[in-house]
């Protein structure tokens, strides 16, 4: 009896496992990737990843979404003690790597939602609407890769078994897929008054479609797509003052465009095509007032284009140093920015020379050139002698400045420089970021230095200075005059006259009316100016004594290196099985 | 692997009461290991805990108290060196260039460089403030141990009770670690044929307290202190993005980890003689609890969480066990049928912007904005081995096992594996010819086997991940996003070596002189890599069986009784063991034509190359002043190998450097004993020969603002180079260079006295009138000497992790900025009774 009760029992334990039912995987707390693609409701969320990816490459993603204004006519470094081309551009640096690597995620994810949508449940109509979208975001990947890189390897399907054989395709290739993706996405999108608040729609296509045919020099095309936007009746230039601060001074229509919650077509701006959406301490919004500098998730345009007020130093006659200003404070004086990205002596100053005190885009509420001091101390013990701001315009006599490093007394200088007020929010910034330990109003955290307003990826301002671009490549200056026209008269500028609009006015009024606000880095390269412009108006970059090397920027026998980036020595070693060419000039 | 009582043990070592211990088998060879499957792939220490003995019962305590303290005496610098620093990193302004830079600039005003407004007084000079920050973030640690057990039992019934108490303060204000355990063990024969038992042990630890980010630390600034004028507490004492440290105390901080084993097993005698049936089912749960409540996080708005994570897994095992005596033959046979499931759960609830933080943790809907997340996961195992062994007249012994193991994390086509091995033994010395008298005792062994080694769970999956994505609109709502993170690998299977084994046990002089010599070739196939590849599919690796990899290695232990009189002892052990490892095939394929297979550069694998191997640029020392310096480098960066010698530096100076593996590792052992006292003292080396045994080792300040605010350990500061410290080995350059290698890898090799006890045991004759079996003393001081070249806290530690290509490693060695290793001196005593 007892043998068959332990050989019974010993047959049930046996028995009792299946084994592949018992060593069956089933994930818990992820999906699988293979029924995660199959409804409408799955699809969002794939596209909700494409802003999210997106926002983080050219906004984002720490002191990298600022690599795309260095480097440039624009800014020069006012932090290093010297400018390090070698070091910042090698092919095995951050730079070169972080761009690529992101830009290709997007389009990584982009392939997943084109290549199964139609193995999903789907109906036509349905899948045309995503498929445009992804084809959006494709098409800007390219684009951007295009521009920073040359010509790329092309990947227009998901990608499911080791690939590690890719080649690269030429410039125009580059540009004839982006163009064709993004017509696509033109033709199929929504119209831009019938989406929601950031979304992508037909008016943001066409305008990156009319910046990618003067890309691929089609020049009519360009002013086709153009045309596309700028005849929208749901679009215009704003004219009049709106939004959150439209009754307070100082300010102006212009700088309205950047002001809190101004950015969305909900609060009545209808000038923006394509605005990324920021939302500050929300799960999604990316901004959060408790991370620092180092963290990813906010847009630290403050922290690199407001100056560092806090080591600016008027020295008396009799060599007492005086601090004019406290530090961080969220008013005019820029917040907590570090002045490591000082806007050019051309512009900063050069370009405004024409309009100097009409333009409402020099105003002082746009461009800081006079600042009001805001040290109690300085105040009670030398407002008497000073004033209560210093003019950058009209410096005071008889004392001498410390404006950077080295004891530098000349300006533009890190410590004090004109810069652009939209990377702030003088009295708005959020209430979170305020530091509560202090009786100072408008004092910061030290975790500030983010930009916390939505960003314009595209604005109809620029949709009309690409139609000049087109119009002047055509030989029409009147039509390219007539133009850029509407957007000066926005800002109360001087007309332009036909005669006078050249490639050189054109990229000058796009640094005027964008700024710190456009990728300018993209812009340059797009349109072949890079090298001339940064030797003509960067002497930072090009005087070998202000160079880590001696040398300075293309001089010597390699003129053409820093025009691309360095295709990333990280990809040209993964790639085992064929060879990805370098950029001319590394190594 | 730690296998204690037949059950896999998950919990730390430190845990068990050493007198809870019967014995320790350490298994090495995959025969041994066979019986445990992969998770025994680098060997196996099998403990047996002590069952109660038939008699009375038995109580022993043991309790001691240690004091610890870094085993260097390394700190950040004060005021004065922290200055002195900085005017070497300035040394092409603080210095005059005609005299080479060593003799002072008189116009040179260190108070002009300093960044930082505090830093400075109202009159523009230097602060005097000289906080001494890391005295008041440290403190001597001590630890409190109390251990009781008590054991017995009758014919039917044995037991043991142990019940042990640790109390530590470390060396970092508040990291605190208190835990007390307790463990019953008991065994009944209900019949003749029938026995059950089981083991039991909670262990309960309290690690409450926050202690001072250690990295944040060093960094501050002796002009700094940690006060406002009004006596609280500054956030952030330099007002840049770094936390006070001593926030740790003002924060209220729970941790708490505790772990319950409980083991059950049943014994059957079958009716056949010598046939056994057993089941064991071992338990293992474990909970964690972290809540933490800071008005000063979330940039000072407060901010409270409560995680509670927890792990369970079970081990079930049918054992059947034939042992039969035929005349001089003997066999034994085991059939193990078994499953193992591990399951994990995790959940956190956070909650920010708080008005004030006095219910803390208790109370997150206080807070102004709650989040709530939780994970998930599980794995499985599912095996069968049969094992027979074979002896005759005790002198030939042979082993057969064959173990098929099943595991949830690979494809669905490759789940199970099976794994053969046979080992061979031959007492020679008891052979009617073996005639040498020297050698009393020589076993000859040898063996051959296939062992797997297994994955992560849900490698070979591709995975979705989800989570908030983006808000559209100003004020609207999350919506969230998913991204594909990983390819599927379908053919992800078990990773197989194959190993053959050759050695020796042999005594001589009677036993006076004895030890083993084992040699061993092993060869992996389908080694488990996370592979490169280009970032234009969206992934960077996936992980996938690759290539050939051989390990060759030696191993030799001796101990000797060197003296052996009546009154005094004296007995050496010495081991020393060698590995060699070696990548012999990768891909297979040829793509650049070479007529050689290529590397994995990417990977981090190379052909003919060890594992560990580094391929990074060589770096020759540092630029001084006068040297011949190329384009795009100056004096104090580090001189960059120009293996190509083309007169610039490109990716094709790049060499293999050397390996993170060691050459040898050798422990010397020796043992004194004078009537009731004893000296034993322990050294253990771990050597890299010519290139191995490295570790990465680089430091570079460049002059720029952070170089005048931050500050760093002394001994760390006073190796950098300088025009008036030439034989600085660390960079300290003026401008960024074109290139900087990864980093720069020192030699971690060194000789450690590890430990050195002194005990005496109290003589029989007086502890017989109070009837006390035994009582022992003992001093003991850890970790009191090291002979190594390494420049850091010890070359052992590991500090970190780092990435080679696509392969993550542990950071080999604890430089300057890792933690502190401690040496210790401990004194106790043992009773028993």
């Amino acid at each position: 009896m007892k043998k068959y009760i332990f050989l019974a029992l010993i047959a049930i334990l046996l028995g009792a496992c299946n084994e592949d039912k018992f060593l069956k995987e089933t994930p818990m707390d992820f999906m699988g990737g293979d029924n995660s693609y199959s409804t409408a409701a799955d699809f969002d969320l794939a596209i909700n990843e494409l802003y999210y990816l997106t926002r983080l490459e050219f906004f984002a993603n720490s002191d990298r979404s600022i690599d795309f204004i260095y480097g440039t006519d624009l800014v020069f470094e006012g932090s290093s003690e010297k400018s390090n081309l070698l070091s910042n551009y090698s092919i095995s640096g951050t730079i070169a790597q972080a761009h690529w690597d992101k830009l290709y995620l997007l389009i990584a994810q982009s392939n997943v939602v084109l290549t199964r949508l139609p193995k999903s449940s789907l109906t036509e109509a349905q899948q045309a609407a995503f498929v445009a979208k992804a084809k959006f975001f494709r098409g800007l990947a390219y684009r951007t890769l295009a521009y920073l890189y040359g010509g790329v390897p092309i990947e227009l399907n998901e990608v499911t078994t080791p690939k590690t054989d890719y080649v690269r395709a030429s410039y125009s290739e580059t540009i004839l897929q982006a163009i064709e993706d993004v017509k696509f996405a033109a033709e199929h999108l929504d119209d831009v008054a019938d989406v929601k608040d950031g979304e992508v729609n037909a008016a943001a296509a066409y305008h990156l479609l009319s910046e990618l045919y003067l890309a691929a020099d089609q020049y009519q095309n360009a002013i086709d797509a153009a045309t596309e936007v700028i005849g929208n009746s749901g679009l215009a230039l704003m004219q009049n003052r709106f939004g959150s601060r439209a009754t307070e001074t100082p300010g102006n229509v212009y700088g309205d465009l950047f002001s809190m919650n101004n950015q969305n077509r909900s609060s009545g701006n209808k000038e923006g095509l394509f605005v990324m959406q920021f939302e500050t301490n929300v799960s999604g919004g990316s901004s959060n007032t408790s991370y620092n500098f180092w963290d990813v998730g906010n847009y630290l345009l403050e922290r690199h284009c407001a100056p560092q007020v806090a080591h600016f130093r008027i020295i008396l006659s009799d060599g007492t140093q005086l601090t004019p200003f406290s530090w961080p404070i969220g008013d005019f004086t820029g917040g907590r920015g570090i002045g490591t990205a000082v806007l050019t002596v051309h512009s900063g100053t050069e370009v405004w020379s024409s309009d100097y005190e009409n333009d409402l885009r020099n105003a002082n509420c746009n461009i800081v050139r006079k600042f009001a001091f805001n040290n109690p101390t300085f105040k009670a013990n030398y407002g008497s002698t000073f004033g209560d701001s210093i003019d950058l315009d009209n410096l005071p006599a008889g004392v001498t400045f410390i404006t950077g490093l080295s004891n530098q007394s000349t300006f533009p200088g890190r410590y004090l420089c004109p810069y652009q007020v939209k990377c702030t929010t003088p009295y708005h910034h959020p209430a979170a970021l305020y530091n509560t330990n202090t009786a100072t109003e408008y004092d910061l955290n030290s975790t500030g230095g983010g930009t916390f307003t939505d960003q314009y990826m595209f604005r109809l301002a620029e949709t009309y200075l690409l139609r000049a671009e087109a119009y002047l490549k055509l030989g029409n200056t009147s039509l390219a005059a007539a133009d850029i026209n509407v957007v000066r008269s926005r800002s109360k500028a001087s007309s332009v006259a036909a005669a006078n609009v050249t490639m050189d006015y054109i990229l000058d009024e796009r640094l005027r009316e964008l700024g710190i606000e456009e990728k300018r880095r993209l812009t340059l390269s797009r349109t072949g100016t890079f090298y001339d412009r940064v030797t003509r108006y960067n002497s930072y970059y090009t005087s070998p004594a202000s160079s880590a090397d001696g040398v300075g920027f293309i001089t010597g026998t390699n003129t053409s290196k820093y025009i691309l980036w360095p295709i990333p020595q990280s990809a040209i070693e993964a790639n085992k099985d064929a060879v990805l060419e370098q950029n001319p000039g590394y190594n | 692997m730690i296998v204690l009582d037949g059950i896999i043990y998950s919990n730390s070592l430190s845990s068990i009461n050493p007198a809870d211990i019967e014995s320790i088998d350490i298994l090495k060879d995959a025969s041994s290991t066979a019986v445990y499957g992969a998770r025994a792939a680098n060997g196996v220490m099998l403990i047996t805990s002590k069952k109660g003995k038939v008699g009375k019962a038995k109580i022993s305590y043991s309790s001691s108290y240690s004091i610890q303290n870094p085993s260097k005496n390394i700190r950040p610098m004060n005021r004065q060196e922290l200055l002195d620093f900085v005017k070497e990193n300035m040394w092409n302004k603080a210095y005059t260039e005609e005299s080479g830079y060593t003799q002072v600039n008189p116009d040179f005003d260190l108070a002009s460089w300093m960044p930082d407004s505090y830093m400075l007084n109202s009159d523009g000079t230097i602060s005097t403030t000289d906080f001494n920050w890391w005295d008041a973030c440290t403190r001597t640690g001590s630890i409190l141990e109390n251990k009781l057990s008590i054991s017995g039992g009758n014919d039917a019934i044995s037991y043991l009770i142990s019940l042990g108490n640790s109390t530590q303060k470390n060396f970092l204000l508040n990291d605190d670690f208190k835990r007390n355990s307790v463990r019953i063990n008991l065994d009944a024969k209900l019949r003749s044929w029938w026995k059950v038992g089981v083991q039991t042990s909670g262990s309960f630890v309290n690690q409450d307290g926050a202690e001072p980010i250690l990295w944040t630390l060093i960094t501050m600034s002796p002009l700094a202190t940690p006060y406002n004028e009004d006596g609280t507490l500054n956030r952030s004492p330099m007002n840049v993005a770094r936390d006070n440290p001593l926030l740790g105390s003002v924060v209220d901080d729970r941790e708490r980890h505790n772990y319950f084993i409980g083991n059950i097993y049943s014994e059957f005698q079958l009716p056949v003689k010598g046939l056994t049936y057993r089941i064991n089912f071992g338990n293992n749960y474990q909970v964690n609890e972290h809540y933490q409540g800071s008005m000063y996080s979330f940039g000072g708005l407060g901010e409270a969480y409560k995680q509670n994570s927890s792990t369970y897994d079970y081990t079930l095992d049918n054992i059947v066990n034939y042992s039969g005596d035929f005349g001089l033959h003997n066999i034994a046979a085991t059939f193990v049928y078994g499953a193992f499931e591990r399951k994990y759960s995790y959940t956190e609830a956070k909650a920010n912007t708080f008005t004030r933080m006095t219910l803390g943790y208790n109370s997150l809907e206080q807070g102004t904005n709650q989040f709530a997340t939780s994970d998930a996961n599980s794995e499985a195992m599912l095996y069968q081995m049969a094992r027979l062994n074979y002896k005759y007249n005790n002198k030939y012994l042979v082993t057969a096992t064959l173990r098929r193991d099943g595991y949830s994390g690979f494809a669905a086509n490759h789940k199970s594996a099976i794994f053969p091995s046979v080992a061979l033994g031959w007492v020679v010395s008891d052979e009617s010819f073996f005639t040498i008298p020297v050698i009393n005792y020589l076993k000859l062994r040898g063996g051959y086997g296939i062992s797997g080694n297994q994955t992560y769970t849900y490698s070979s999956l591709s995975k979705v991940s989800s989570g908030a994505g983006y808000v559209f609109g100003d004020g609207g709502t999350t919506v969230n996003k998913q991204e594909l993170t990983s390819m599927a690998n379908n053919d992800l299977m078990w990773e197989k070596t194959a190993g053959l084994n050759l050695g020796f046990d042999f005594g001589l002089l009677m036993n006076r002189i004895s030890g083993s010599l084992e040699v061993y070739k092993t060869t992996t196939n389908d080694l488990l890599y996370a592979v490169a590849i280009p970032s234009i599919t969206g992934f960077t690796s996936i992980t996938s069986n690759i290539g050939e990899i051989q390990n060759k290695g030696i191993e030799f232990s001796v101990t000797s009784r060197n003296v052996a009189s009546a009154d005094f002892e004296w007995s050496t052990t010495f081991n020393i063991s060698s590995n060699k490892n070696e990548i012999i095939s990768l891909t297979g394929m040829d793509s650049d034509g070479d007529g050689k297979e290529d590397d994995l550069i990417s990977s981090n694998l190379f052909i003919g190359q060890s594992l560990s191997a580094i391929y990074d640029y060589k770096t020759d020392g540092i630029y001084q002043l006068d040297d011949d310096i190329p384009t795009g480098y100056y004096p104090g960066t580090y001189k960059i190998h120009d293996k190509t010698g083309e007169g610039n530096i490109t990716t094709d100076d790049k060499v293999i450097i050397g390996k993170t593996d060691p050459a040898y590792r050798i422990g010397v052992l020796n043992t004194f004993k004078y009537k009731d006292f004893s000296l034993s003292f322990f050294i253990n080396s771990v050597q890299g020969g010519k290139n191995g045994y490295l570790g990465q080792n680089m430091s570079t300040v460049t002059q720029d603002d952070n170089s005048r605010r931050y500050n760093l350990m002394k001994e760390r500061a006073d190796l950098f180079w300088s025009p008036n410290n030439t034989d600085g080995i660390y960079a300290r350059y003026i401008n960024a260079p074109a290139f900087s290698p990864t980093s720069v890898y020192q030699d971690r090799s060194f000789i450690r006295l590890q430990d050195i006890t002194f005990s005496y045991n109290l003589p029989k004759s007086l502890l017989s009138f109070v009837r006390i079996e035994n009582v022992n003393f003992y001093v003991t001081g850890k970790n009191l000497l090291i002979l190594t070249k390494w420049k850091g806290w010890d070359p052992e530690a590991n500090y970190g992790t780092i990435t080679y290509g696509s392969k993550t490693v542990n950071n080999g060695g604890s430089n300057y900025d890792g933690r502190p290793v401690m040496k210790s001196f401990t004194a106790g005593i043992n009773v028993t009774f």
